[in-house]
This record gives structure tokens, C-alpha cells and sequence, in this order.
């Protein structure tokens, strides 16, 4: 469930009384006919919150929990644990880290974080949300999340493939599994790193921290799992040719 | 009413094809081109004002309802076999183009013909549904030949049936997919028809109606693959 209109507009009055809504849909770039649908509607989107806090400065975190649904978001903040942490880098960028990490003669410099290895690439990446699902996941977690939000697991299933999840169910994700609540935020892409109060070099360090043996057996079930997408998105481009050449 | 719907099925099957004129000058699959000109002329002998004049020209035997029987097993093999192999199905292929369905084919195409010239079929009337001859054996001797008419399309839609819902839950791009459910309508409605004759007498009309659907069916299935096809190209171009 998305933000409810009413509650939505109590904020936006709170926040920034002399603004229209055209000034409101003009700093934060939301399109007015998006806006004006979502109030019409009574739902708004959490993006369009998020969007409308930053663009007026102030935090998208509280400002999110300011409302009812998400209340308990800012108190006793929790930080990422470091399996979460990990989870939001970019699967490239951890085989970057194998190959830093290899001797020079294959092309690495044989320790840590070098100052020539490139900086990683800001969270969320394309497999983010399953990541960090699997990061958290005890073996039971999906099967009380979908007890607790009367969510089916295969529809569960479905948004972490397709590397969406709402908000909603990133923060009962989280409450599920007993870890802060800013981790699903961040893997969904709602709120950046630094919204979430995360530190600049958290990953960068959760990272390091990794052995070599970890690393190396987590980046393989990652290239595992691209490679099956790859492999599933090969088999669909081949059928889709076949129906084109057929009966195109 | 019905012949409301008989003309903008025409209307729509024919429109299609024209559009797919340019297309079959080019050499792009011609088969399809094909299954909408053929299907074009089966919906105008199935229109009384066209049967008519077209049948007294052929003598007034009927023998135009025959051509009409041959032209629906032609579309219905033509489609059947590009949509199987579209849609990967060995199966299905195999079973529509294969042996057994060569020998369906040929088993149909006698349980057609000679029934039809046994029978007594002086007279035009359109879908042979009010022939001057109702004597027994030969209302039975028409029977026949319908039941094999309905027969082929039901089995060629039953061997595609399972392909085009595959396709359809599959995640590949929208337009083969919805392309895809509109086909698996359009079988469905092509095994129902078989069905037809069971129908209460004063709901005889449905049949026009599941006809229809049937046709259009696999016509506007395939237009959504062709455009699919013309909008994934285009979108290729434009990169």
C-alpha cells in the first residue's frame, strides 16, 4: 500500500506551505499529470515522497517515517550488517576485486583495495534487491514474509526477479529478517547510501573485509546466477526470432 | 447481425491481407500473405451474397462450398504448420505436417469428397444448409461431409492449442505473447466449433458468432506477430 493521498498532503503542507503544485512538481521534476493521478487515486508512490524530500533538502528517511506506515523506520537506526553491505556491489565489481586481488601477473596487485582499483559503482545494481534478500535470508525468511504481509510467495518471487520490491515489503523484508530497515531501501533504489545514513566507505570496507576465499565463492554464485539470466534471455531472443521469421 | 458480423469479419481478414501486399512483393514470408488471401476468399463463400452468384456460375451443384471446404483445410495446414515451427512446438509440428497429419489430412480430404458426391447436392444453398434434397440418406451423406469439415481445423487447433499457451506465459516480449493468447482463442474457438451441432436449435446463431472468432482469431494473431516483428525491426534501426 502506497502512501495514503490525505496523509500525503498533510506532509506537503507541513513541509513546504507556500509552494504550488506546480512548483513542488518543478523542483522535483515528478510530471504533474503523475502526480495529480497518484492524489486523485488516494495512493501516492513512496518515489514521489522521496523525490519531493530531496529535491527540498531534507531527509527522505524521516520523511518517510513520518508516516504511518512506516513508522519505527528512524528509531533505533540499525545499521547494514556486512553480508548486506556486500550484497550491493555490483557483481562487476567484485570480479574487479577477484582480479585486484590476484598476483600482477594476472594483472592485479596482490592486496586489498589498491589505489588503482577503480572506486565501486554506486548501490542499487541490477541484481540488487535478489541479493540482498539472499544476503539476509535464513532459509525461512520468505515464507514469514509472506506470512506476514499476506503476500504469495510466488508473487514475492517474481518482483525479486525482476529486481523490484515495494517499499512495503522491503521494510517487512527487513523486519522479517531482523536487520535495519535501510538496507531494502537502498537495494530497491528508493533512498541512495547516504539518504539511508550509510557511511561512505561501508561497502568498500565490508569488502575488504571479505577473505579471499569468501569473495572468490561469492562472486562464482553470482557469475553462476548471470550466467543463467544470460543464458534465459538467449533462449527468449532465439524463440522471439523464430516467431518473427515464421509468422512476422 | 450476422450479416453484420460475416461483412467486417470479411472486411477485416481482407483489409489484412491488402496491407500484407507490399511485404509478400519483398519476398517476407509469402505463407503468411498466403493464410490471408485464402482466408479472405473462405469468408466470402461463406456470405450468401457472394455464394450465390459464384456457385450458379459453377452450375449450381454446390461445388463452390466444396472449394470452400479445401480452402479452410489449406489455411488451417498453412497456419498450423508456420505457427508450431514459430512457436518451436516439435510436437505439434510433427503432428500437423508429420505423417499423422498428412494422414489426417488425407482421410479428411475423402471423408469430404465422397460424401459430396454421393450426395444429391442440386441447388445452391450456402453452407448446404437448405438443399432441395432432404431424403434421408442424403441429409446423413451431408452430415458427413460437415462433420469431417468441422474435424481438420479442430485437430490442427488441438495440436496447437498447448504451444500457444505455452507462448503466452512464457516471458518473452508483450506483442508475441498477446499475439500468442489471441491465437489460443482463436483455437479454441476452432474446437468448439466441432461442438456446434449440439447447440440447441434456437441458439444455432452462436455458431456464426464462434466461426468468427475462430477466423479472426488467427488473423489478428498473426497481424500482432507481424507487427511485433515491424516495431522490433524498426526499433533495431533506429540504434
Amino acid at each position: 500500500m502506497p502512501l495514503p493521498a490525505k496523509a500525503f498532503q498533510h506532509w506537503l503542507h507541513g513541509v513546504a506551505p507556500t509552494a504550488s503544485t506546480a512548483d513542488i512538481c518543478r523542483i522535483s521534476g515528478i510530471k504533474r499529470t503523475t502526480l495529480a493521478q497518484q492524489l486523485v487515486r488516494g495512493k501516492v508512490a513512496e518515489t514521489t515522497l522521496v523525490s519531493i524530500s530531496r529535491a527540498l533538502k531534507r531527509s527522505p528517511l524521516a520523511d518517510l517515517a513520518s508516516f504511518d506506515s512506516f513508522t519505527g523506520l528512524t528509531e533505533q537506526p540499525q545499521p547494514p550488517n556486512p553480508a548486506e553491505l556486500v550484497s550491493q556491489i555490483a557483481t562487476m565489481d567484485l570480479l574487479r576485486a577477484v582480479i585486484s586481488r590476484s598476483s600482477p601477473a594476472y594483472g592485479g596487485f596482490g592486496d586489498n583495495g589498491s589505489s588503482m582499483t577503480p572506486p565501486l559503482s554506486a548501490a542499487p545494481h541490477a541484481t540488487s534487491v535478489r541479493n540482498w534478500v539472499d544476503a539476509i535470508d535464513d532459509g525461512e525468511l520468505r515464507h514469514r514474509v509472506s506470512a506476514a504481509t499476506g503476500v504469495a510467495p510466488q508473487n514475492y518471487s517474481a518482483q525479486l526477479t525482476a529486481n523490484r520490491l515495494s517499499p512495503e515489503l522491503a521494510v517487512a523484508t527487513a523486519r522479517a529478517a531482523g536487520v535495519g530497515f535501510t538496507g531494502g531501501l537502498v537495494a530497491t533504489g528508493l533512498l541512495t547510501e547516504h539518504e539511508a545514513g550509510w557511511a561512505p566507505e561501508a561497502r568498500q570496507a565490508a569488502l575488504d573485509a571479505l577473505s579471499d576465499g569468501e569473495l572468490t565463492a561469492l562472486a562464482g554464485e553470482r557469475l553462476q546466477a548471470l550466467g543463467k539470466t544470460l543464458r534465459r534471455q538467449e533462449h527468449e531472443l532465439e524463440q522471439t526470432k523464430k516467431i518473427w521469421e515464421n509468422l512476422g | 447481425m450476422i450479416a453484420i458480423l460475416q461483412w467486417t469479419t470479411l472486411a477485416v481478414c481482407a483489409l489484412v491481407a491488402i496491407f500484407r501486399v507490399p511485404s509478400a512483393l519483398r519476398g517476407e514470408n509469402r505463407s503468411i500473405f498466403g493464410i490471408f488471401t485464402l482466408s479472405t476468399f473462405a469468408i466470402m463463400l461463406s456470405i450468401n451474397v457472394i455464394y450465390l452468384p459464384v456457385d450458379t456460375w459453377l452450375g449450381s451443384e454446390n461445388y463452390a462450398n466444396l472449394i470452400l471446404r479445401f480452402l479452410i483445410y489449406a489455411v488451417v495446414l498453412l497456419s498450423g504448420y508456420k505457427i508450431a515451427k514459430g512457436f518451436d512446438a516439435q510436437r505439434s509440428t510433427w503432428l500437423i505436417a508429420g505423417p499423422v497429419g498428412l494422414i489426417v489430412l488425407a482421410l479428411v480430404a475423402v471423408a469430404t469428397v465422397v460424401p459430396f458426391l454421393l450426395a444429391n447436392t442440386t441447388g445452391s444453398s450456402t453452407g448446404l444448409g437448405t438443399l432441395p434434397d432432404q431424403s434421408a440418406n442424403n441429409v446423413d451423406l451431408i452430415k458427413l461431409y460437415t462433420v469431417a469439415g468441422r474435424f481438420y481445423p479442430s485437430f490442427v487447433a488441438a495440436c496447437l492449442l498447448p504451444a500457444t499457451i505455452r507462448t503466452m506465459r512464457s516471458g518473452l516480449p508483450r506483442l508475441p505473447r498477446i499475439g500468442a493468447a489471441i491465437l489460443a482463442v482463436g483455437a479454441g474457438a476452432m474446437i468448439l466449433l466441432s461442438f456446434s451441432d449440439l447447440l440447441p436449435r434456437h441458439l444455432a446463431y452462436l455458431q456464426y458468432f464462434i466461426s468468427s472468432a475462430a477466423i479472426l482469431g488467427l488473423v489478428l494473431g498473426l497481424t500482432l506477430m507481424w507487427l511485433g516483428r515491424v516495431l522490433a525491426t524498426k526499433r533495431l534501426v533506429r540504434r
